[in-house]
């Protein structure tokens, strides 16, 4: 009787740091140390439909600087995220606005990601509890809840990871009432050194069952170093075309 | 015979006579005025909202008006149009396409609700070119007309730089630059404080849409049949279709101004309260002087009912002489204050938020409205009589007789 209750303790604990162990693996696999990705974004509606071209250079959770391809209209258009602050220059009209928190839930070049998205990707293993609710093969099921002093905006996700290769292949977004928001799902899984990366990446919101993003990764180089020059305020202007 | 006793009796008691004659008249005089005053600055300020940007009717998809966004715009909008166009009483149609950015100037930025449209039917159907300030109106390329409160706002003037950024309908970023062709004041304080607008070709190129509008607004013959015409179209519209009437498009605007009346009767009524119990007293102090006359005209034979009748009979001939002068004299102040309107200097910087437009105060002459005004003092007159003559009864003639 006490070995099997030693057991089931050895697997609750266990079962306990699984979760937090593997949500930061999967990150890890995510950014690597530093990473550069070329990619195209699909943003599909009910009447339109459209594709950015984009380039984005990250260098751990904090620094991260996109810029924008394509199309015509929207080229030399960069985001500048530092400490979880976001600045955007636009060429167009030549001003560099700084994201306020208040739009961070806004979409983010009009796709289905949020400005919070793109700022705040290190907030599952630092906001949320994680709990592993299956473990089907090499399959689970992981929930994370906020922590109760997170300022976070989801009540709750859910995370599908693959856990020989440490990716996730679908993330399901809830809000406080326990409402499924939005789906995300990751496919084409490469091999890229010693990172796995999905490389496509849909995402669906359950409000708008005719929208869609999907994200394609076109290019990826993890860990070749990165000109710090990417990550100050200057590069928004200096990189934009 | 008790007709002629009561208006003996006016003549004889001529100073309570005239009091309560003049007082009549003042309350009557006040009361056709007061309303005149508050119907004709009500409506002005629906005109004002109507007439200035809402017009009568408005086409949206049904979820535009609650959600917005860009699923529920109009798409093939030129066929609405066409068919609102061919509508007998339909005077004029404009399609709107609206969206919300940010505008910013070297100094300034702020939100703004950027709209394109096509500035001739425009002209027809509101005051946007009537409203003209300063620069042009309908003007072509990347040319703003702006509110003037936003120009304040944004402290700019005509061909200042103004910056935009937004997004477009298919989910796009937009961002350009424009010049300031055009400022207008209509006077609608959010209106002027929120809005620009952008010729709908260069709308068109710039937020990538064709055929598409946000709203469609119709202007009228007569608004008041807003609700029957748009019934009677919309089983030609397609279910996500609506037809909003100007009294759904404006009904925080209808309930402020039926509230308002509430309170302005209710404020003048405790002003006819005073006078129902002045008159009251002096009709008291009236028969409370007579009752030693009116005991003797019970012990030669007239009967108690027929003195109740003398004194309604008094108080209706003074009643109606009075209203017969304050009804046309009021009317009279109402339809040259709604030909020539009381400006109060300032009123509507004041109340810019109340929808008023304009310091000019018209009244509306409504002989109808004149009718119930003087129905009412004549009511009120009549119940100041009753407690009266209900004092009067208690006496039995012996005793009014013997009454000093």
């Amino acid at each position: 009787m006490r070995i099997l209750s030693l057991i089931l303790c050895c697997f609750a604990a266990l079962y306990g740091l699984d979760a937090a162990g593997i949500i930061a693996k999967v990150e890890e696999n995510l950014r690597g140390e530093q990473v550069y990705l070329r990619m195209s974004m699909r943003i599909v509606t009910q009447r339109h439909e459209r594709t950015l071209q984009l380039e984005s250079w990250s260098q751990g959770k904090k620094r991260s600087f996109v810029r924008i391809n394509h199309p015509p209209m929207e080229r030399g258009i960069t985001f500048l995220n530092l400490e979880g602050q976001m600045w955007q220059y636009v060429p167009r009209i030549e001003r560099t606005i700084k994201i306020p928190p208040s739009m961070m839930l806004q979409s983010w070049m009009g796709s289905d990601i949020s400005n919070d998205d793109i700022v705040r990707q290190s907030s599952l293993t630092e906001d949320y509890d994680a709990r592993i609710v299956e473990h089907n093969g090499s399959v689970a099921l992981i929930e994370l809840i906020p922590k109760p002093d997170a300022s976070v905006v989801w009540g709750k996700v859910l995370s599908r990871i693959d856990t020989e290769r440490f990716v996730a292949l679908e993330e399901r977004f809830y809000d406080e009432e326990g409402t499924l928001v939005r789906t995300f799902s990751f496919d084409a899984v490469k091999r890229f050194g010693r990172y796995h990366l999905p490389t496509r990446w849909e995402i669906r919101p359950q409000a708008y069952p005719h929208n869609r993003t999907t994200l394609l990764l076109e290019e990826v180089d993890y860990d070749t170093p990165i000109d710090e020059a990417y990550f100050t305020k200057s590069a928004l202007t200096r990189f934009a075309r | 015979m008790l007709l002629r006793l009561a208006w003996r009796n006016i003549l004889f008691y001529k100073g309570r006579s005239l009091a309560t004659f003049l007082l009549t008249f003042c309350a009557a005089l006040l009361l056709i005025f007061y309303a005149a005053l508050m119907q004709g600055s009500h409506r002005t300020m629906l005109h004002s909202n109507l007439g200035i940007y809402t017009g009568a009717l408005q086409l949206q998809h049904q979820r535009y008006q609650e959600e917005g966004g860009s699923e529920h715009l109009i798409f093939g909008a030129a066929h609405w149009v066409d068919l609102l166009r061919r509508t007998p009483e339909v005077t004029a149609v404009s399609a709107r396409l609206e969206t919300v950015g940010i505008a910013a100037s070297r100094l300034a930025s702020g939100a703004v609700v950027l709209t394109g449209v096509d500035f001739s039917a425009e002209a027809d159907l509101s005051a946007l070119q009537k409203a003209l300030k300063s620069g042009v109106y309908a003007s072509e390329g990347l040319c703003l007309y702006v509110g003037s409160d936003l120009a304040r706002k944004l402290e700019v003037g005509l061909h200042d730089e103004l910056s935009f950024i937004g997004s477009a309908p298919d989910r796009g970023f937009v961002a350009e630059r424009f010049e300031v062709c055009g400022i207008f004041k209509t006077g609608l304080y959010d209106f002027d404080l929120n809005y620009a607008f952008l010729n709908r070709a260069a709308f068109d190129t710039l937020f990538r849409t064709h055929d598409t509008a946000s709203v469609i607004a119709v202007a009228l013959d007569d608004p008041l049949h807003a609700e029957a015409i748009g019934a009677r179209i919309a089983p030609l519209l397609e279910p996500h279709l609506r037809l909003y009437p100007w009294q759904e498009l404006l009904e925080d605007l209808l309930q402020m101004l039926s509230l308002d009346k509430i309170f302005g009767y209710v404020s003048l009524g405790l002003f006819f309260l005073v006078i129902f119990f002045v008159v009251m007293i002096y009709s008291f102090i009236n028969v409370s002087s007579r009752i030693k006359t009116f005991g003797m005209l019970r012990s030669i034979g007239m009967r108690q009912r027929q003195i109740d009748i003398v004194l309604l009979l008094e108080t209706l001939i003074l009643s109606l002489g009075a209203l017969a002068l304050a009804a046309p004299l009021g009317g009279f102040l109402a339809a040259w204050f709604e030909l020539h309107p009381i400006i109060i200097e300032g009123i509507a910087e004041n109340y810019k938020s109340y929808g008023i437009v304009s310091d000019a105060m018209p009244t509306c002459f409504d002989p109808a409205s004149i009718l119930r005004q003087s129905a009412l003092i004549l009511l009120l007159n009549l119940l100041s009589i009753l407690y009266p003559i209900g004092y009067l009864r208690r006496f039995s003639p012996t005793e009014a007789m013997r009454h000093v």
